[in-house]
């Protein structure tokens, strides 16, 4: 310090400045700290993800009109707001008390420094760093840099593999979908898996009372309507429901009928305002969902497709156009492998449209030559291929599901076509109500085998053994053939008809009437009732059959039936 | 030697927090609450433009302190005034245009005009482009002495600066033209504006960025406390341009006003290391070794061009991740593949508009495309500037006295108090003033 020049005032000066400096660095050293205490608990809470407001959200899923909790939520909301809104002001002012306190220390700092002496040492070494010296050290360590440098970028380079070109060596993970044994240990379409009708378990209860509450497990009340059928994965229902004002999807948990999750699919882009026409007995929520185990797939009367994770997010959504056909668009949504396969009939054209189901990229569309067609594709896979088998008036097509293209058609069908194919060793059977039930033999060329036209179908899909064919219709006649050559066992007579479909279980049939009871019989060459089971409510949809339960949806309420204890 | 280490060790550390912050983007966002009430939400105001009139009074400003800046360096040779200049330049370019427009900042506006014909370039940003290089190659970098609001913050903190070595001043020197290759390939390639996505100081002139920003932005301060201006030297892409244009300026500062007499006394006054010492060029190895170096860097330098183009353009998949169309598209397939489970918020949005992921693939094809073709050019660039460095430092100059480097003196004017010829002619006109008033 040079202070024989400096006079008593500077002295002084020299002293307050130095306190002054003195307490800016402890203040701005005592603000860094609050700041960087403050900064971290902001990252390590997440406010809105306190365990107290995901269960009072829960909650209000199981009970969306409750107001009080509703009240509650707001309350905690707001609070969790305000705490992270405080938060914010206090980092921001720490962080101007700590740069005007910086500011302060800094110019202090170079009050003082003015003091020191600011002429050279002329004495010192010149000799210590020459000016080539230190140009030849400059030279090397740029040289090496440089060298680092472009072994670094080689490296990174080599190492990063961008997802966008194709590597042989990486498995396309696009293409993984569950094998043909995991679809049957589950239910993931409509008529169970492959969409023909067939339980692939057994052990299932054949008598129950939804009114006594006999072998209920649980009823859950689904809020919008829909005449689609439940479809499960493991231990995940969905369904879907809709009206004039919304769309959504729900997800319930077999074991306890609790709601998981909800998701509205609502403004989706290109989605019309206005919503289609559809009859009272369609509805805007007649196509049931499929799922591939990975993701859930739905579409809506409005044309609205979407694909939701299992854990109800969104992972793409688009609209088909709205489709147009009087009565509502009803074709369920069935998968093969990696594709999404869609039956859109409507007005303008009749498409069988499949989408990538990981994207819902169009992967191909076949137009069809046929009317509007209300049934249900079903997937045949034959010792040689697999068919994807569509019944329409006045053909019944199959094509090859990987591409769209045309396999074989066969003109025998009539009038508007509600019922799905059956498939049964090497035989689909279709019928349509004013038409015909025909057999038809898969071969080159596949054969009209035999046909029937009495008791037909206007609604219900038949279901098939390598033996027997079933048969309901809306009438409430219920019919058993010959698979082989149409000879026809008997024919039984309900009290009330049958929208719903006869499902296979086992050596059984469940079949629901339009009243709500299950009527359950064998599958023999005579008529051989089981059982009588009544939900309470009336039911049109499919049951879904899977560990030891059977889901039904009723016109307001989703069941689940198994044994009880005692 | 221990101040060598110590400059180093600081270096070091500050680097370090700068690559973390820097790398560590936060994107902050509080969810809007997800059930319905009677609460009507405003709706989302995008702030009107800057009225035409005010950015050309901008401009006006600017062609003003340039102006200033000259005549405070050249003719006047005033630290005061200058020093003076630069706290306006703080507070009008800094705090009340909250550090935009910006000379640097606007390098990406002119090469994204020049890339993308659909982006309408303001007058503005081109005449703040284009101005100062005007300035600097009549007067020298004046813009950096007072104009350039982040130079002159980080003027304002220096406290007691350390010389950084000559080799690491010379190794570190590269960086700038990194940033600006990167900055160009980027804007080019409409990935982004990097230069003002890393602005270190633009949280301080408008109290309020992301907390990384200001540790940077805080790092870089406490950094030029004793490394004099780290940003200017070390990193600035624009000091590349204003560089090159100050070594063929017209005019530029002197440390003496008349003659030097190598007295030495402004040697350690210069805290960016901008005064070319007095060297006679004492031979330590032979000519022919010399000669023999030179031709080789020479020979080798097409090569060196040739393989940084290379390097640079095998990393178009790294570099175009950058754009979000590219990151986007990467994301879609990670999913898509099943290397990711979770989705994003731009993936469902994505998905959820129904574009086809197979164009926005070959979207983001087109662009790694391009950022392979702009590799080529940056890596070329780049080992033309290695080279270029090598060969001025193998070539040994005669350096009869002290002067200020052209290319890297921001005409700060702290040298000219150190001259013993300067305080004589302040002596003098002092003494004239006097005598006038008599």
């Amino acid at each position: 310090m040079n202070f024989k020049t400096k006079n008593k005032k500077s002295l002084i000066w020299y002293q307050v400045v130095k306190r002054i400096a003195l307490v800016a660095a402890v203040f701005a050293v005592i603000v860094s700290i609050l700041l960087l205490a403050n900064y971290i608990q902001t990252k390590s809470i997440d406010p809105l993800n306190s365990q107290a407001l995901n269960h009072l959200m829960l909650e209000l899923q199981k009970d969306p009109e409750n107001t009080a909790l509703k009240e509650q939520i707001r309350a905690l909301d707001l609070l969790a707001r305000k705490a992270y809104f405080t938060n914010k002001w206090q980092i921001r002012t720490g962080g101007f008390l700590l740069f005007v306190s910086i500011v302060i220390l800094i110019f202090s700092l170079k009050y003082l420094n003015s003091f020191r002496s600011k002429l050279p040492d002329l004495e010192q070494d010149l000799s210590a760093e020459t000016s080539w010296e230190s140009k030849i050290i400059a030279r090397r360590s740029i040289t090496y840099s440089g060298l680092v440098l472009f072994a670094l970028a080689l490296i990174s380079g080599f190492l990063w593999e961008s997802e966008l070109t194709p590597s042989e060596s990486t498995p396309d993970h696009s293409l993984r979908y569950p094998t043909l044994e995991q679809i049957r240990q589950n239910w993931p379409s409509f008529r169970g898996p492959e969409g023909n009708g067939i339980a692939y378990q057994s052990g299932f209860p054949v008598e129950w009372n939804g009114n006594t509450g006999k072998n209920i497990i649980w009823k859950t009340e689904i809020p919008k309507p829909g005449f689609n059928s439940p479809i499960i994965w493991d231990k995940k229902l969905f369904i879907s429901g809709a009206d004039q004002n919304s769309q959504v999807v729900y997800c319930i948990d077999t074991r306890s009928g609790k709601f998981l999750w909800q998701t509205e699919l609502n403004d989706l882009p290109g989605s019309s305002v206005e919503r289609p026409k559809v009859t009272k007995d369609t509805g805007y929520a007649a196509p049931t969902m499929t799922t591939n185990g990975t993701y859930v797939y739905v579409i809506f009367a409005t044309g609205d497709i979407a694909c939701l994770d299992f854990d109800g997010n969104r992972i793409w959504a688009k609209n088909l156009g709205a489709p147009k056909n009087h009565y509502g668009h009803s074709s369920s949504l069935i998968m093969h492998k990696n594709l999404l396969l869609v039956q859109f009939d409507h007005n303008a054209s009749k498409q069988l449209i499949a989408l990538q189901a990981n994207t819902g990229n169009e992967a191909y569309k076949t137009t069809r030559d046929v009317q509007i067609s209300w049934a249900s594709p079903i997937l045949v896979n034959t010792t040689d291929r697999a068919e994807i088998i569509l019944n329409s008036n006045p053909f019944v097509i199959s094509y090859n599901p990987e591409n769209g293209q045309e396999l074989w058609r066969i003109k025998c069908m009539d009038g508007e076509v509600a019922p799905s194919p059956a498939y049964a060793d090497g035989m689909v059977f279709v019928v349509n109500d004013y038409a015909r039930l025909a057999a038809i033999r898969l071969g080159s060329p596949p054969e009209l085998t035999w046909e029937y036209d009495e008791d037909l179908s206007e609604v219900p899909s038949p279901v098939a053994t390598s033996e027997l064919l079933i048969m309901a219709s809306s009438y409430g006649t219920v019919s058993c053939f010959s698979s082989k050559n149409g000879e026809k066992y008997w024919v039984h007579e309900f009290d009330e008809g049958f929208y719903s479909s006869p499902i296979l279980v086992d050596t059984l049939i469940y079949l629901m009437d339009m009243s709500g009871i299950m009527q359950i019989f064998k599958v023999a060459k005579e008529f051989q009732m089981v059982g009588q089971a009544a939900l309470g409510e009336q039911a049109m949809t499919i049951p879904a059959f899977m560990d030891a339960h059977i889901y039904i949806r009723g016109e307001k309420n989703l069941y689940c039936i198994g044994k009880q204890d005692g | 030697m221990h101040l060598n280490q110590f400059n180093h060790i600081i270096i070091s550390i500050v680097l370090v927090c700068i690559i973390n912050s820097s790398s560590a983007q936060i994107i902050e966002r509080f969810p809007k609450p997800d059930f319905k009430s009677d609460y009507t939400r405003p709706q989302t105001i995008t702030p009107e433009a800057r009225a035409a009139h005010l950015e050309y009074l901008d401009v006006f400003v600017l062609i003003i302190t340039l102006s200033l800046a000259s005549y405070f360096a050249l003719k006047l040779r005033s630290r005061k005034h200058i020093f003076l200049l630069m706290v306006f330049s703080v507070i009008y370019f800094g705090f009340w245009r909250e550090g935009c427009i910006c000379s640097i900042g606007a390098i990406q506006n002119v090469t994204l005009a020049m890339f993308d014909p659909t982006y309408s370039i303001p007058l503005t940003a081109v005449l703040f482009f284009a101005i100062p290089l005007i300035f600097t190659l009549f007067f020298g970098r004046t813009f950096c002495a007072a104009v350039c609001p982040l130079g002159a913050v980080q003027d304002l903190v220096i406290v007691k600066h350390i010389n950084v070595s000559n080799w690491l001043a010379e190794l570190l020197s590269i960086l700038p033209y990194i940033y600006l290759g990167l900055a160009v390939l980027f804007a080019a390639n409409s990935a982004g504006f990097i230069i003002c996505q890393y602005d270190p100081f633009v949280g301080f002139f408008r109290f309020g960025a992301t907390f990384n920003m200001i540790i940077l932005g805080l790092s870089l301060l406490l950094l030029g406390t004793v490394i004099a201006r780290p940003y200017c030297r070390f990193l600035c892409p624009y000091g590349v341009l204003l560089n090159w244009m100050s070594r063929l300026s017209r005019r530029h500062v002197t440390i003496t006003p008349t003659e030097c007499t190598n007295c030495r006394l402004c040697e350690e006054s210069c805290p960016f290391g901008a005064i070319n010492k007095a060297d006679e060029g004492v031979l330590a190895e032979s000519k022919n070794s010399d000669i023999r170096r030179l031709a080789i860097i020479i020979v080798l330098t097409p090569i060196i061009i040739l393989l940084s183009g290379w390097v640079v353009s095998y990393l178009h998949d790294t570099l175009s991740q950058k754009h979000p169309s590219v990151s986007l598209a990467e994301e879609i397939q990670l999913e898509n593949r099943g290397k990711r489970t979770e989705t994003t918020l731009e993936t469902r949005t994505f998905r959820a508009s129904g574009k086809p992921s197979e164009e926005l693939f070959e979207e983001a094809k087109e662009i790694q495309k391009r950022f392979r073709m702009g590799g080529w050019f940056l890596g070329g660039f780049l080992g033309f500037i290695f080279s270029i460095k090598l060969i001025k430092l193998s070539i040994r100059k005669k350096q009869p006295e002290y002067a200020a480097d052209t290319g890297t003196c921001f005409s700060c004017a702290r040298c000219f108090a150190f001259c013993p010829f300067e305080q004589e002619r302040i002596a003098s006109l002092h003494r004239t003033s006097i005598l006038n008033e008599f």
